[in-house]
């Protein structure tokens, strides 16, 4: 097992005998390198530049306007935005005035909003633009400790609404400005204060079942997340650094996408680009090139989906060039596979023969040029999208975390992947499998507990300070750890029989036509699913068949997509068990959406609340049996 | 792997509208253009003298083109008096330049760089004098207007023998004398050589000035005219103001044309300046894509060359003659072909060779895909 020392904290510790932290790390690299850039946000087509020095300057007015507003450590300010500039702003000037950042889904509705603020209760709220604003006025009555709301996007706001919480970014910036006069030592002396278990930040997990709970990250946990990545222990190697370009459009208030743009910007010092929305992702990819780009499976199966697409209705010469390197995209995506994800001097020749002819050309248009390490988490994925990516040269690496572990357990590394698996534990991270299968990982980045809910954090943790994952795996070969399922996904069939569904799931989410799959049979006698398919691939599809179609339901529920659908399952069944096989499937008539409470925040299936609202669809699944 | 600045390995990544309209906004097309450039100056070590002579005629046609490319493609100003600023050109440069004790009125002042832009700057006045035609009509009406600029124009330099010597009399042409040094009669190099390196430098330069002028915010006004002259307005673009600039900056290219046109030739006849001519500039913009700068180029390079081919190729045909009295003649067969070309190009690739260049860019700038 991996056995590497985190480093000593940088050129901070002769300063003062302060902790570092996020904060001192930015104003460390403001100190010695000013004009370098630290984020890039694009606005009127052009990536607007924000250095060091100007990202500092920025929180320390913002973190003035705070301690004015009568933040005190401890307190809590909620962010709820898209991605930009601001969201990082305020995060490191709420972490500076020692009080912690609770971030909200820009989908979250305004009831998920309500419980938030109410239950994280928070003192300033700061929102992206008038739709958010819209939801937090409309609860704001709910939540008695809120006494501030910033607008950072003043349209539609300024001069239209009236509140005596309400205010504007820029005010928020000329009342930290004015303070900063007066105090000009005010934040120094706050920060100075900072202790390793100060809580930074309040992630609530999405949470499948019931409400969301709020994980309580410390400066401690941070740190070392900060410093087991900077330490080259993880996928990168070398690790993360300045000439690093990292484009972030996942949500902020993920423990992934922080540990990705907040933490390695502070901690490492890569570049981070905001993208646009998340419409824009493709072509904000293709600007940018990227050379670490973390994704979730839903979205590499989007991208694969994409080229899938793509290729299928190019020209007949593109498509006779594509089918021959796809083709041998895969033999070399097997040989890494067999060898771990380092080269053959065969597949090196290969691959520079097809670098030059197509596979370049491809990394260009995917944004995927520069890529050096591309990170897959959050959710299980298909091995077989991890090898289409190592085949045309994507380096690919899963990892495993969660918010709880701050993002830290374990990951597959550079030379020693081994696919299906999570990879090996990172660091001075310590993982086991405990004997009911369920993993448990202990080191200085697990969480100090769920915010204001005890009896949860009793649950999560072992008296001997193991976190409980929740998760059921195994090891492979002693190294790898194999995830099987989420503990309480874990289907018991009539029959007796333990039945992981997400790996069946997957199977099935290989391919580019279905976008949702939710394996049922939880005291039942067999397997059956429902299946969502993705609607842009399908539709594609029917084009070319001249298929005619109106809306989503009217094509999921077409004679010939179903026989489509068919054929997909029944070539899945054929490599599972008898008691694993699907025996019959319905379409699922809408495409499931967060704010009909069908899928969470991060776009995980709420399988309760799904086999609630189509029960009538699982009852008929069972009904006809006898027939 | 990891380069020091992202911006510079990443081409679509611009952090400045500085360098997202940059004038080589790729290193290839910088590269190609500085390749062009070194290719096209060794020509005359390459080629012999006739061979240079028809490159030196398209070179200045090329500006020719460039400048109504602009009035017509970027603009949208449809003009046939094209001719008639050639026209205007050629004879102030020919009067500056002129014997002061020959035939016709001259000044004797042999300089290039003064009579050059002296002949542009007053064919750019009389741009600006017809202008206001422009700022009132549009289309249609504004390409009769100016068709008949040239009937008039035709008539006056036929009539107005004291500087222009009069029709089939004529008069020398300007003399190109840079910096003391005779261009036009053998020197260092022979008079071709040099004529070409002139006209293609001089080409070279008006391109640049072109293509940096479509760039910027005069360029955008001129589009948007183009595109709705009423919308343009709508949104602050001064009409009147955008119109004349557009015929002054076409003029003076045309000026230039003209007067440089017939330092090769040596010598000029005021029958020239007629509806073919203008029509010739037509063909060279339209059959190069409209618009564009480097389709002008393109566009006057092809029509010049086709006219060569035509005449060696022409009378190898059957019925084709080459002489000019008789009929059938080379010579109606070019003007027949250059119809053709017109209409085939219109209906079949209307934005011309450069349309097809951009369709083989645009295949490999998808690729592996098609959208």
């Amino acid at each position: 097992m991996t056995t590497t020392t985190a480093p000593a904290p940088q050129t901070t510790a002769e300063r003062q005998p302060t902790t570092t932290t996020l904060a001192t790390r930015i104003r460390d690299r403001a100190a010695t390198q000013p004009d370098q850039v630290a984020m890039r946000h694009k606005d009127l087509g052009i990536w607007r530049e924000i250095t060091w020095a100007t990202y500092w300057d920025t929180v320390q007015t913002v973190g003035h306007a705070l301690l004015d507003m009568g933040v005190e450590p401890g307190d809590r300010v909620a962010i709820h935005s898209e991605n930009r500039p601001e969201w990082l702003v305020t995060d490191i000037a709420t972490l500076a005035a020692r009080a912690s950042t609770v971030g909200l889904y820009p989908t979250n509705p305004a009831a998920e909003v309500a419980y938030l603020l109410s239950h994280s209760g928070a003192k300033v709220h700061v929102v992206e633009d008038q739709e958010q604003l819209d939801k937090a006025l409309a609860v704001f009555d709910d939540c008695p400790e809120l006494t501030h709301i910033v607008y950072v996007d003043p349209r539609g706001i300024k001069g239209r609404y009236q509140h005596p919480a309400l205010m504007s970014w820029d005010e928020l910036l000329a009342r930290g400005a004015a303070h900063r006069q007066a105090h000009p030592d005010a934040l120094a002396e706050r920060m100075a204060e900072a202790a390793p278990d100060d809580i930074v930040t309040i992630i609530y997990t999405s949470g499948t079942t019931g409400p969301p709970k709020g994980a309580m990250l410390t400066v401690a946990n941070v740190e070392f997340a900060v410093n087991t990545h900077a330490a080259g222990t993880g996928f990168a190697n070398p690790p993360p650094g300045p000439y690093d370009m990292l484009l972030s459009y996942l949500p902020l208030c993920h423990v992934v996408e922080r540990t990705f743009t907040t933490w390695f910007n502070a901690g490492a010092g890569i570049q981070v680009n905001f993208a646009e929305s998340i419409a824009t992702v493709q072509p904000n990819l293709a600007e940018i090139q990227p050379t670490i780009l973390f994704s979730v499976p839903r979205i590499w199966e989007k991208m694969l989906a994409g080229v899938q697409i793509r290729l299928a209705n190019a020209t007949l010469p593109k498509r006779v060039t594509a089918r021959f390197w796809l083709k041998v995209a895969d033999w070399i995506g097997d040989t890494l596979v067999r060898t771990g994800g380092s080269h053959t001097v065969a597949t090196r020749l290969v691959y520079a023969v097809g670098w030059v002819c197509w596979y370049r050309a491809l990394r260009t248009r995917l944004g995927m040029r520069r890529v050096r390490a591309a990170v897959s988490g959050a959710a299980p994925i298909a091995p077989e999208v991890l090898k289409f990516f190592m085949g045309i040269g994507v380096p690919m690496y899963e990892a495993y975390g969660m918010t709880e572990n701050a993002a830290i357990s374990t990951a597959n590394q550079p030379g020693r992947v081994k696919l299906g698996t999570v990879g090996e534990p990172l660091g001075d991270a310590e993982v086991r499998v405990a004997d009911d299968g369920e993993i448990l990982v202990r080191h200085p980045g697990v969480f100090a507990g769920y915010f204001r809910d005890p009896e949860a954090t009793a649950r999560t943790m072992t008296d001997d300070g193991w976190l409980r994952t929740g998760d059921i795996g195994e090891w492979i070969d002693g190294t790898h750890i194999k995830i099987t399922d989420r503990a309480k996904d874990i289907i018991i069939t009539a029959g007796g029989k333990n039945i992981a569904p997400s790996e069946i799931e997957n199977a099935l989410k290989t391919s580019p036509f279905l976008k949702e799959v939710v394996v049922i049979g939880d005291g039942r006698p067999y397997l059956t699913a429902l299946i969502g398919i993705e609607f842009d691939t399908v539709a594609a599809w029917a084009q070319r068949r001249k298929l005619d179609f109106t809306t989503y339901r009217d094509l999921s529920e077409k004679p010939e997509v179903i026989e489509l659908v068919q054929s997909l399952v029944d070539e899945v069944n054929q490599r599972l068990a008898t008691v694993e096989q699907i025996k019959k499937f319905r379409m699922l008539p809408k495409e499931l959406d967060h704010e009909d409470g069908e899928l969470t925040a991060t776009q995980k299936v709420k399988r309760g609340a799904l086999a609630e609202r189509f029960a009538d669809l699982v009852d008929d699944l069972y009904r006809n049996r006898d027939r | 792997m990891l380069t020091r600045d992202p911006t510079t390995s990443r081409p679509l990544l611009h952090t400045s509208y500085r360098s997202d309209m940059a004038l080589f906004d790729t290193r290839t097309k910088r590269n190609a253009v500085v390749l062009i450039v070194l290719f096209g100056l060794s020509l005359p070590l390459l080629l012999p003298d006739p061979d240079l002579r028809l490159l030196s005629t398209a070179s200045v046609f090329a500006i020719g083109a460039i400048g109504l490319g602009l009035l017509t493609g970027s603009a949208g100003q449809i003009s046939l008096g094209h001719a008639f600023f050639l026209g205007v050109g050629c004879y102030a440069a020919a009067v500056i330049s002129g014997d002061p004790d020959g035939r016709a009125i001259g000044f004797g002042i042999t300089e290039i760089l003064i009579w050059l832009p002296a002949a542009g700057l007053v064919a750019a006045a009389v741009g600006v004098l017809i202008a206001p035609l422009a700022t009132r009509l549009r289309g249609l009406y504004l390409a009769i207007v100016t068709l008949g600029l040239v009937f008039v124009g035709e008539h006056l330099f036929e009539q107005w023998r004291v500087v222009t010597g009069g029709a089939r009399a004529g008069r020398p042409a300007p003399e190109p004398v840079l910096f003391g040094y005779p261009l036009h009669v053998d020197g260092l190099f022979t008079r071709q050589q040099q004529l070409f390196w002139l006209m293609f430098v001089l080409l070279v330069i008006f391109a640049l000035l072109a293509r940096n002028l479509s760039r910027s915010a005069v360029g955008r006004a001129f589009n948007a005219v183009r595109d709705r002259d009423i919308a343009a307005g709508v949104i602050g673009v001064n009409l009147v103001k955008y119109k004349t600039i557009a015929f002054a900056i076409s003029s003076f290219y045309a000026g230039c044309a003209g007067a440089l046109l017939y330092v090769i030739i040596g010598h000029v006849n005021p029958t020239e300046f007629n509806l073919l001519l203008s029509v010739l500039f037509i063909a060279m913009v339209l059959v190069g894509g409209v618009g564009t700068i480097s389709g002008a180029i393109a566009g006057a390079f092809f029509i010049t060359l086709l006219g060569r081919f035509t005449e060696q190729v022409g009378p190898m045909l059957p019925l084709i003659s080459a002489r000019s009295h008789e009929t059938p003649n080379v010579f109606q067969m070019q003007n027949v072909l250059y119809a053709l070309l017109i209409i085939g190009f219109l209906l079949f690739e209307p934005r011309g060779l450069f349309g097809i260049w951009f369709r083989i860019r645009n295949w490999w700038k998808a690729f592996p895909f098609s959208y």
